[in-house]
């Protein structure tokens, strides 16, 4: 077992690595510099030369390369070329956002999309038809057209929920869950078709099972032999695609954010991919690369949990 | 392709000659089968629409579309403008149509992309297993790992909004994905043997890489193509909508609905028209994906249908047996003309009638799919969906099981009645470990608590022949080998100290050395404890070990049935004496067969059944007369037999041997009368 999580995490670390690799060469494949960047437009090219002098850009690549991975380490990620915020302390405060819609998405996704591919599985017959058409039709629907329907539908003709803005956490606990409900919607319609699908297929195949048979020949009643024994057979794939799902919403944040004005990280990566904002990109790069490869990690333990099989290897 | 095409199976299927099995269904040419699914048809349709209108756009769309008309903002669908227009009162069929060559063509490039270098690889990796895998497999790993939307945004901070470009380094992430999913199948199809053959005649790898392997790779490659495609749509879509697409004057499909976003007080249509062909686009091509995938399953379905609409009807069963047998005082179980049917389908088992004594072993022989396992699962009241005990009468002590309801037969299941299955090493649940699994049934069966559960489960494996209890009390089904797992599922079975036990086959799975210990462990249950036994077996030799009492069972009758010693030393019925003679042991003192008999043919499968004899078609004795109804004949004391020759056979002392048999067939056709005639005098 501890050998089993010091590869993981070993892995974890390589992925990194790979991560600010590659941002780093993109950044430096670029015909802009941060001289130009951080100048603006109306700079002359011995300003912009002597800047990037001092930004240490003219320096051997594996020199900066060496720097930058020195500032990781000691958790610096640097500062902002337009504004000369702090990067860390920025995103610091933009991953509580993405953090919760993500999970909260991923959560519900969970229940919604198990609870229905349970009952698809189990009841068969024209329900179960419907929900498998409904998921397959509901997981190709982009979600941020689902999104503004949802705002459409839910906001401006029910007013029931604000269409944008974000409360924090410590704020206003009411008013929080009230400014994430659509976002979280949003995600959760693909989502939950998603995990639907999978526990369906999973649970119809457990279902089967040669000793799912055995449980029924002794005797063991229904509810136990579905919700005990074959949902966690059934559960392994859920949880990799649940994994797969969070890591998605993570990373897809981006246009969620941005359609309900929401202060997180995939605002903070827009903006800086259009303005160019070097060191905040790849600060981004590194935060998203780190969230996914941590919950990569928790899926393999919880898979572990869930499969002796696993757990022995 | 119109004209209906003549089913070549139709003349198969006359009654008169059955069809040993149901000829694949009819295939009409040209029309693939993934389109015969509405959902497949009907998302490939959409798809060739959508890329035809938006290619050839700039040739027919009524509109400029840039043409701007403020004086008709925001307007809803007209003659004039099709699908409304948008807040400059620009047209918006035009407008949509053209936007969408630049998704479509920018997700094609990315297919290319991705499977450009994730095929190669997996190729590659599947030809060298070892150490050029696992390096190509680490790598696409971390790349998996990789968040791709973040990336993306970068790319784009850095190269600017050329989406083409984008779509590409897109495709390069995606490889590692499209890599994953055809190394898993590159592998399984390396190891087909016709692949390994053309290795052997020295194909080079390359051709044996598109000769071979990539066709057999097809429908997998079709479905992640048409899966991914959808995504990379969605992509293109979701970074216009964030404004990294073509820039305003020019259309695309993920602005106009960021455009509708702020419009929804004024001009809530706006939203319907883009957002409906981009959804209807991706829905198109998970569906195609869904049908592509699903290819080879509506296939299979189509063709039980087929079985079953165009077999004829079942033959009545031969006259039952002349009338129902007295029920003896010490019958555990007697089941009485069981039927057992597909639901609205054939006829899987007719006319069965067994009787099981108390402490005593019965075995069910015959060879597969003569509806032995399918008699013994409706005990049990387990048969699979679809199947259902559609006559007759299961008498259990006294009890009618057929016509129970579930609860009802779920009391009787493990504590009266318990199942030992043919696969020990399926047969328990992978993610409990043994105690669970064990205690569980101990604790509900038998009302103890959780700890003398435990000591119970424990002495259960001690009676099951198991020395270390505790270790395997604490082992998971995987660690088990094949003979220990089937003492636990003996050990199981025991749980509710059942007064029978059905038992599938319960050795056919392993290794002979083991096959032997289960069988004596059987032997010392029933000597012991009284139990009976309902044993499913082809092995004629596990049949004399065990059993007290036989039934031969062929195509879902008992064509034989009786004390095993007398059924076995002097068969009536030409099957029983053809297994006999295919049956390798041969008892102490006997010489040795110089070869073995073998039986012609396969049993003929459920719903093709002959009239009269089932044996008939493969029978070396058969006549005319076997192929009318006739009833089974009492024979060894209380047992039966199912041959209206059994009198003539018995008279010439017949036995299963091809070479004879010629003569003696050729013998009895020439002088049926005189052997009537000497059978009455």
């Amino acid at each position: 077992m501890l050998a089993f999580v010091a590869r993981r995490l070993a892995f974890a670390v390589v992925t990194v690595l790979v991560a600010v690799l590659i941002s780093f060469l993109l950044v430096h494949a670029s015909d802009t510099t941060p001289g130009a960047v951080r100048l603006g437009a109306g700079a002359t090219a011995a300003d912009i030369a002597a800047e990037n002098a001092r930004l240490g850009w003219d320096d051997p690549l594996w020199q900066q390369f060496g720097d930058y991975l020195a500032q990781l380490v000691r958790l610096d990620l640097g500062t902002s070329l337009i504004d000369g915020r702090d990067i860390e302390a920025d995103l610091a405060s933009r991953l509580p956002v993405t953090a919760s819609i993500a999970v909260l998405a991923t959560l519900l996704s969970g229940v919604v999309g198990v609870l229905l591919g349970v009952t698809a599985a189990v009841r068969g017959g024209r329900l179960g038809k419907a929900i498998s058409t409904g998921s397959g039709i509901a997981l190709s629907l982009p979600q941020f057209w689902v999104g503004v329907l949802l705002v459409y539908v839910l906001s401006l003709q029910a007013g029931l929920l604000p269409a944008t803005g974000y409360v924090p956490f410590s704020t206003d606990p009411g008013r929080w869950l009230q400014s994430v409900a659509l976002p979280v919607l949003a995600l959760t319609i693909g989502g939950a078709a998603i995990v639907a699908r999978t526990s369906a297929a999973s649970m119809r195949e457990v279902l089967g099972a040669e000793h799912i048979r055995t449980l029924r020949a002794t005797g063991t009643p229904e509810w136990r032999i579905r919700y005990v024994h074959a949902l966690r057979s059934a559960a392994v794939p859920v949880v990799a695609v649940l994994g797969i799902q969070f890591i998605a919403l993570f990373g897809g944040s981006v246009i969620i954010e941005n359609l309900f004005a929401l202060p997180g990280l995939g605002q903070a990566s827009q903006a800086a991919a259009s303005s160019g904002d070097f060191p905040a990109l790849v600060g981004v790069v590194v935060v998203a690369t780190v969230v996914v490869v941590l919950v990569n990690l928790l899926l393999d333990l919880v898979t572990a949990a869930l499969d002796p099989k696993v757990r022995a290897a | 392709m119109s004209a209906p095409q003549p089913l070549p199976d139709a003349d198969l299927l006359t009654p008169d000659e059955p069809a040993t099995e149901v000829a694949p269904p009819s295939r009409r040419r040209g029309v693939p089968a993934f389109l015969r699914r509405p959902g497949g048809a009907l998302g490939a349709a959409w798809l060739v629409v959508v890329v035809l209108a938006s290619l050839t756009a700039p040739l027919w769309v009524p509109y400029d579309v840039t043409a701007q008309d403020l004086g008709d903002r925001l307007s809803l669908p007209s003659a004039d403008h099709l699908l409304g227009t948008d807040p400059l009162g620009r047209d918006l069929l035009s407008r949509i149509a053209t936007a969408g060559s630049l998704p479509l063509l920018s997700s094609a490039l990315m297919l290319v992309v991705a499977f450009g270098i994730g095929l190669p690889l997996a190729l590659v990796a599947a030809e060298r297993p070892g150490r050029t895998e696992r390096l190509i497999s680490r790598a696409t790993e971390v790349l998996l790992a990789l968040p791709a939307t973040v990336l993306l945004l970068a790319v784009i901070g850095i190269v600017g909004n050329d989406i083409p470009l984008v779509m590409a380094v897109f495709g390069v992430l995606l490889s590692a994905a499209v890599y994953r999913v055809m190394l898993g199948v590159a592998q399984s199809v390396r190891q087909r043997l016709y692949v390994d053959a053309a290795r052997v005649d020295g194909l080079g790898s390359v051709r044996v890489n598109v000769r071979h392997v990539l066709p057999a790779m097809g429908t997998v490659i079709a479905v992640q193509a048409a899966q991914l495609f959808g995504i990379g749509i969605l992509v293109v879509a979701g970074l216009a909508f964030l404004g990294f697409g073509p820039g305003e004057p020019d259309p695309s499909w993920g602005f106009m609905i960021n455009d509708a976003s702020s419009h929804l007080f004024d001009g809530p249509w706006l939203l319907v028209p883009s957002g409906l062909v981009l959804a209807l686009t991706v829905v198109a091509a998970n569906e195609l994906a869904d049908a592509l995938a699903a290819r080879g399953g509506a296939g299979a379905r189509r063709r039980s249908r087929r079985a079953r609409t165009t077999t004829p009807a079942p033959a009545p069963s031969a006259v039952p047996a002349a009338d129902p047998a007295p029920v003896p005082d010490d019958a555990v179980l007697a089941v009485r003309d069981l039927r057992v049917s597909v639901v609205d389908g054939p006829d899987l088992v007719t006319g069965v009638s067994l009787t099981v004594r108390r402490g005593t072993v019965l075995g069910l022989v015959g060879e597969s799919g003569c509806g032995k396992s399918m008699t013994a699962r409706s005990l049990l009241g387990l048969l699979p969906d679809g199947v259902e005990v559609s006559g007759g009468s299961i008498s259990f002590q006294g009890t009618d099981l057929v016509g129970l309801a579930e609860g009802e037969l779920r009391g009787y299941r493990g504590s009266r009645i318990a199942l030992i299955s043919q696969e020990p090493m399926v047969a328990l649940d992978p993610a409990f470990s043994v105690a669970t699994q064990l205690t569980g049934p101990i604790r509900r069966h038998r009302g103890v608590g959780r700890r003398e559960a435990r000591t119970i489960a424990a002495q259960l494996l001690r009676n099951v022949g198991i020395v270390d209890a505790d270790r395997i009390l604490g082992s998971y089904p995987h660690q088990l080998s094949g003979g220990m797992a089937q003492r636990v599922c003996i050990a199981l079975a025991l749980t509710g100290e059942p007064d029978l036990l059905v038992a599938d086959e319960p050795t056919t799975a392993l290794d002979v050395t083991v096959q032997a210990e289960i069988l004596s462990l059987l032997r010392a249950l029933v000597r012991d404890t009284g139990l009976s036994v309902v044993l499913v077996t082809h092995d004629l030799g596990v049949v004399a070990d065990l059993c007290d009492d036989v039934a031969v069972m062929y195509a879902g009758e008992v064509v034989e049935a009786g004390a095993t010693t007398a059924v076995l030393d002097e068969p009536r019925h030409p099957y029983t004496m053809a297994l006999l003679g295919a049956d390798p042991h041969v008892p102490d003192g006997e010489p040795v067969p110089e070869r073995l008999a073998s039986i012609a043919g396969t049993v003929p499968s459920p719903g093709t059944w002959p009239v009269g004899c089932r044996f008939a078609g493969r029978c070396l004795f058969a006549t005319d007369e076997c192929r009318t109804p006739f009833p089974a004949v009492p024979a060894h004391g209380g047992g039966l037999v199912r041959c209206v020759r059994v009198e003539d056979l018995a008279l010439h002392r017949i036995s299963w041997t091809p070479e004879e048999a010629g003569a003696e067939i050729a013998a009895v056709d020439v002088v049926p009368t005189e052997i009537t005639a000497g059978g009455a005098r």
